[in-house]
């Protein structure tokens, strides 16, 4: 009688003796077969997991919010500006799931998403709970972890609640290799320290990535507690073009006139995009006395300078050079050079009312398009 | 003698099939293992961004939305509502009504109260004239635009025509009747914004079938895969095709195309590269081959990129004829795409493209179907004549049955590891069973349907787009529960 062992042992015999073809088919076949069915039971797994996950914290997040908003949110002392003593019983907190650290992170997720919504007094009170469950201490943690997607997580969770940062502990990572990193640590940084927050941009070697300028622009522009500096020094000084760049955006957000002088002096600049970007600050901040620079160097320029030339002049609004906008208007052969230029002669119209009207009964019919269009208040572009 | 003629034959088909599967199924098991690492990367990444700073930020760039409509009356007012729910805060909607028979422009013109104006329209790329342009006189619409031009018989028309009309520098290109999800436009410029060094010059991100789904104002609350057997296999096969395929060749900057149903597109670099092609049935890779190849030209070093998240859910042909047509039309593009750029075949000079890219597209999406019929024909004869070794076939075929299902699978389980779309057990099991169907049911119609795409393209058969029969999407009851 045939054994399932000798059986098995015949199917190893033929295998061994195949053609090389059917050898790879059949292993190939085997892990087909194995990868498949791990695939299933991950799937499996992962939805269970999740499920738990979802479950508990179905349970813990009422609870959490609960106690939130029965000493703090609802808490009548709390609804003014003023600096108060801790309220929080913390005794309250003193239950044996917060001794889980799923539970305990679940309690920061929950504390820095409340501290993005609410300021003041019921800002700081959230900061005290946060301090006083040595929440701080499992962020510490996760910021020493050598993953750098914890050391994110812990850098925004500190940020948030905001927890001082020894500059040696951050400066390094202002400049990490990762990405992500490097942006959350610049984001730290200006929100984080006392004294020189824009320090980073003396020692960033990395150029500063267009989303990199998106987030800090939002966290400066939206920090109360920044002392904002002379942009000018970055502007004049700074050999990393991105910081220049982002300067002037933020030279003309703050409406810094006192950086005006700096800002002039990147006309000169060889970079035309750093050129171009320096004309529309000028053109943003209405000044004036540059226009007679602009109109002289404009024919030297590549389009884009030029662009950004006959809208600095559409901006500034002075009224003093519309001839020169009626000439590009008239004879330029590009069709953005011409529609820029009659926007412009249009933001001018208080100057030259007599000019647009007369161009719009002489000009051409594309010209006169151009012009209709740009005086058309439903087309915004 | 010709017994000897015919075994020689066989042996160096039966070797050069070998060759040629062999790299398929490697190339296979890289991409599968490239898309895990890419997936997981983006997840991670993303645990760490917020959508919050893009969408207040004077420093977001300008995007343009391209929807090209043509008879799209039965749902067009629904559709442009639905890409008003966009969040984004520089944008502009521009729907091109390409010549519509029926009351499409009458029921935008009183839905959005248009009025039309003297617009400067530049034509950058050659189109079929355009006869009015329309914006809305209601300030709540004032991102929309729409512009009626007389029919140029394909949406590649139709999307120059709103290239020419857009104001800014990235445009969207998706057809009017997709749901895109009300962040596709921060999660498509995203990858522009983060790329550290090279041009982005196009992204795409996931598509699904919006069959079975729900949709509330224009907007999707519960994914579902199609109940329907040919919708759900066009699921599983976009899974594969998106988070495992086009996710595997993102990593290695390898992406052979970006879908027309939902792409973000570098307008300078589409212009410059003249725009879409009205004359190719592949209109959306054909014109990412030619930006591809501007950028060589040019020096241009560039990325495209994937972005591995659902944004758009789409359609799908329930019926085989409507089907058919589509994957005929497809198949057609491949081959008008493959005779018009053949030059860049294996020539050094455009890199990746024509390195991976077009070898890989030429051997194994062009000649796939030839590949496979060839086989079934030589088999045939071989069982007629008695020359099957039938153990070692019927092995063969285990094998390559089994590989396709795990790539499926695999695809599947990437997919649910990093986003959890189905709410219920019995969806996701309904999908991962799909896959064992596949290879019966669904994989031969679309080789049928390959090879006829390619008999129209040899014998230069005249076809036109055809319209997609539309049954609109399932809408929500007001106030019923939402199904489990």
């Amino acid at each position: 009688m045939e054994t399932v062992f000798d059986f098995f042992m015949s199917i190893v015999d033929r295998f061994r003796y195949a053609p090389l073809v059917i050898q790879i088919a059949v292993t190939f076949t085997f892990i087909a077969v194995t990868l498949t069915a791990i695939a299933y039971l991950s799937i499996l797994i992962n939805r269970y997991r999740s499920y738990q996950r979802e479950k508990k914290l179905a349970k813990l997040n009422p609870l959490i919010d609960d106690l939130l908003t029965e000493h703090i949110l609802m808490n009548e002392a709390l609804y003014n500006e003023e600096t108060v003593e801790p309220v929080v019983p913390l005794e309250v907190f003193d239950k044996p799931v917060f001794s889980k650290k799923w539970a305990r992170q679940a309690l920061i997720n929950r504390l820095t998403m409340y501290r993005d919504n609410v300021q003041g007094a019921m800002g700081e009170q959230l900061r005290y709970v946060y301090l006083q469950l040595g929440l701080d201490k499992d962020s510490l943690k996760k910021l020493k972890s050598s993953r750098w997607d914890h050391k994110i997580q812990a850098l925004a969770e500190l940020t948030n609640m905001d927890v001082p940062l020894a500059d040696v502990i951050i400066l390094p990572l202002t400049n990490s290799r990762n990405r992500e990193l490097r942006a959350t640590a610049r984001h730290a940084y200006i929100k984080l320290s006392k004294n020189e927050p824009f320090k980073f941009f003396d020692v960033a070697t990395e150029p500063l990535l267009r989303w990199d300028q998106i987030e800090l622009f939002r966290i400066i522009t939206t920090s109360d507690r920044i002392a904002i500096p002379n942009f000018a020094q970055w502007i004049t000084y700074s050999s990393n073009k991105s910081i220049v760049s982002f300067c002037l955006k933020l030279v003309e957000h703050y409406q810094q006139l006192s950086a005006v002088p700096a800002v002039t002096k990147l006309l000169d600049t060889r970079d035309h995009y750093l050129r171009a970007n320096a004309i529309n600050c000028l053109g943003k901040l209405k000044i004036e006395s540059v226009e007679d620079k602009l109109i002289s160097m404009y024919d030297s320029q590549p389009h884009n300078c030029q662009v950004e030339i006959l809208k600095a002049i559409g901006r500034i609004s002075s009224g003093k050079h519309v001839d020169f906008l009626r000439q590009e208007f008239l004879h330029s052969t590009d069709f953005e050079i011409r529609k820029h230029a009659a926007k412009s002669l249009i933001n001018n119209q208080w100057a030259a009312e007599a000019l647009v009207q007369e161009l719009v009964e002489t000009a051409t019919r594309e010209n006169k398009l151009i012009l209709k269009h740009c005086m058309n208040p439903l087309i915004k572009f | 003698m010709n017994g000897i003629f015919w075994e020689t034959a066989g042996k160096f088909f039966e070797s050069g099939i070998f060759v040629y599967g062999t790299t398929l199924l490697i190339t296979y098991a890289l991409l599968a293992t490239f898309s895990i690492i890419a997936v997981r990367a983006y997840a991670r990444k993303e645990q760490s961004y917020q959508a919050d700073p893009l969408l207040s930020s004077p420093l977001a760039p300008g995007i343009t939305v391209l929807a090209p409509a043509y008879n799209e009356g039965l749902t067009i007012i629904y559709n442009v509502r639905s890409l008003m729910t966009l969040v984004y805060p520089k944008y502009e909607i521009i729907v091109i009504n390409d010549g519509s028979t029926d009351n499409s422009l009458e029921q935008l013109i009183e839905a959005f109260e248009l009025v039309a104006v003297d617009f400067a329209y530049n034509v950058k790329i050659p189109t079929q004239p355009v006869r009015r342009i329309y914006k809305s006189s209601n300030p709540a619409y004032s991102q929309l635009t729409i512009i009626d031009k007389v029919n140029g018989k394909s949406k590649a028309d139709a999307v120059n025509a709103g290239i020419n009309a857009a104001s800014f520098d990235y445009f969207v290109c998706t057809d009017v009747d997709c749901i895109l999800h009300e962040h596709t436009l921060i999660e498509l410029i995203k990858p522009v914004l983060q790329e550290p060094k090279r041009r982005v010059i196009a992204t795409g991100a996931t598509l699904r079938i919006a069959n079975s789904c729900e949709f509330d104002q224009g907007v999707m609350t519960r994914m579902r895969p199609p109940k329907q057997l040919l919708p759900r296999f066009q699921e599983v096969e976009y899974i594969r095709a998106f988070v495992l395929g086009k996710m595997g060749w993102s990593l290695i900057n390898c992406v052979p195309n970006v879908s027309g149903g939902l792409g973000l597109f570098d307008k300078e670099v589409a212009i410059r590269s003249g725009g879409y092609d009205f004359s190719s049935f592949g209109e959306d890779m054909e014109l990412m081959t030619r930006m591809c190849r501007y950028a060589c030209d040019n020096g241009i070093d560039y990325a495209i990129r994937y972005v591995p998240r659902t944004l758009c859910w789409t359609e799908a042909p329930v019926t085989v004829r409507i089907f058919g047509r589509q994957r005929t039309r497809w198949a057609r593009g491949l081959a008008q795409l493959m005779h018009a750029h053949f030059r860049m075949f294996l020539r050094p000079r455009y890199g990746r493209m024509g390195m991976v890219i077009f070898p890989y597209n030429f051997f194994f999406e062009l000649l796939a179907p030839v590949v496979e019929v060839g086989g079934i024909i030589f088999y045939i004869t071989g069982a007629i004549l008695g020359w099957i070794n039938w153990p070692t076939a019927i092995l063969l075929l285990i094998f390559v049955y089994t590989y396709s299902v795990m790539i499926t699978t695999l695809a599947i389980l990437w997919d649910q590891l990093t986003f959890r779309y189905y709410k219920s057990w019995r969806e996701v099991a309904y999908l991962c069973f799909t896959p064992f169907m596949e290879m019966f049911l669904y994989h031969p119609l679309i080789v049928f349907f390959s090879l006829r795409g390619y008999f129209f393209f040899l014998t230069g058969k005249k076809s036109s787009w055809g319209n997609m029969q539309r049954r609109g999407f399932q809408q929500r009851t007001p106030g019923a529960a939402p199904a489990n």
